[in-house]
């Protein structure tokens, strides 16, 4: 494990490094799958989508995380403005960006499925890379586990949760850029990313030894993932239905197609 | 994508939320579990040093309120020694997570010693008050206990076992999972 990395005269937390890292070329590049998909009007509002949706991401992450955790924030609401990015959940994080990236797109008038199915080719990569950062810093360890991948953390050989996150945004990643070859509806695969990353929160999570939990010991991101997946199976419903009564030219052309 | 009738794609709603909600409800996390290793009876080098499995290194300081307290006195419990100071920011982040940690573990023997790092007492009892901080304080005036723990980085943490063995150490403020999860761990090797 190692918490902190020394750059120079700083030491800096590697899960912060490594979010960092994996946000800023995260950026870049869904700005260029958004020119690929939509031309330069999309990167346009990808851009622009950005900072808001970035903002909405940090502010639902701590929120999400404090409210959790409300014991200890309710007694010094001081915290939910400190700098700390252990403090942070994915699920807030996730619920935040996707708030604040339906009202910018909203009230812009942008397109908001072209959008998110940008997004939903991009983040699985920032999701990997931050995982690392998770692994290197110690947190969202795992529950011990007598299995031969088990890594050695606080005493305890335990279950690598940071690697299993990690393999399901590699995962994802594949899932979702093989699905865009596919001529599907626009917001497939934004959709496609939501289900699978509820996949994931309702499976990994099951073996967090530190998961922020609900009355009666439910682990709320686990509430969470299960609503994910529960939305991408309606919305694929619901296309599938309306795929039978509309001809197929509304679909969005695929990555092969446009370049 | 898959055709499905309106019925079928009722059913297959149902049977994910169905086999989702059993699925959470039966990995919740129960009472009795703990994130804490099973004992063990690890080696120790005894020679003390601030390094993980040796013994750590005895001190005698004084606490806000004057009483003289000694690390040797407190073998038996788990202990937190966190050397710190007001002006560290990391410092005043971390407090209120490990007064939280303290609250949760104290009644099964576990403490903490927060070693300040030669301030002045009436401005570390201000900052204990006002931030209603309830573990002992203890004055490092000289800053010699810092230097014997090699505290360059501020906050640092010691964790020590109920032997009296330095079982973690880290550098940097520290999120609560990590408070939790080595606390639990070592006081579930004593019993």
């Amino acid at each position: 494990m190692y918490p902190l990395v020394q750059i120079g005269p700083f030491r800096l937390s590697s899960g912060g490094l490594l979010l960092l890292l994996s946000i800023i070329p995260g950026g870049v590049f869904m700005a260029r799958v958004a020119q690929a998909r939509g031309g330069a009007k999309l990167a346009r509002q990808a851009d622009t989508c950005f900072y808001p949706v970035m903002i909405g991401a940090v502010i639902g992450a701590r929120l999400w995380y404090g409210l959790f955790n409300l014991d200890l924030y309710g007694r010094n609401p001081t915290l939910f403005l400190a700098l700390r990015v252990s403090d942070f959940a994915w699920p807030g994080a996730l619920l935040g960006g996707l708030l604040a990236g339906y009202v910018w797109c909203r009230r812009n008038g942008f397109d908001k499925l072209k959008l998110a199915d940008s997004v939903a080719l991009t983040l699985p990569a920032v999701q990997a890379i931050a995982s690392v950062g998770l692994l290197l810093s110690g947190e969202a360890f795992g529950v011990p586990t007598s299995l031969p991948w088990g890594l050695p953390l606080f005493g305890a050989v335990r279950h690598p949760t940071q690697i299993y996150f990690a393999l399901a945004a590699l995962g994802s990643l594949i899932a979702v850029w093989r699905l865009a070859r596919r001529p599907l509806p626009v917001g497939a695969l934004g959709a496609a990313y939501l289900g699978l990353q509820g996949l994931t929160s309702l499976l990994v999570e099951a073996l967090r030894a530190d998961s922020l939990v609900l009355p009666g010991g439910i682990r709320a991101a686990q509430v969470f993932g299960l609503g994910l997946l529960l939305y991408a199976v309606t919305w694929a419903q619901r296309h599938s239905r309306a795929a039978r009564l509309v001809p197929a030219e509304t679909s969005e052309p695929t990555l092969q197609e446009q370049s | 994508m898959i055709a499905l009738t309106q019925r079928q794609s009722e059913w297959f709603f149902a049977a994910v939320l169905i086999l989702g909600s059993l699925f959470i409800v039966a990995t919740r996390v129960r009472p009795e579990q703990t994130t804490a290793a099973p004992a063990t009876a690890t080696d120790v080098v005894t020679m003390p040093a601030p390094l993980a499995d040796h013994s750590a290194p005895d001190f005698t300081l004084t606490s806000l309120d004057g009483t003289n307290i000694a690390l040797s006195d407190l073998k038996g419990q788990v202990l937190l020694i966190n050397v710190w100071a007001t002006w560290c920011p990391p410092c005043r982040v971390e407090m209120p997570t490990i007064q939280a940690a303290y609250e949760q573990y104290h009644d099964q023997g576990f403490t903490v010693l927060a070693v300040n790092l030669q301030e002045d007492p009436g401005a570390v009892a201000a900052f204990m008050r006002e931030s209603k901080l309830t573990f002992p304080a203890l004055l490092d005036r000289d800053g010699q206990v810092s230097r014997t723990y090699q505290a360059l980085s501020l906050p640092s943490s010691f964790f020590v076992d109920r032997r009296g063995v330095m079982r973690a150490v880290y550098r940097g403020p520290m999120p609560r999972s990590i408070i939790a999860g080595t606390v639990e761990q070592l006081l579930r090797e004593g019993q």
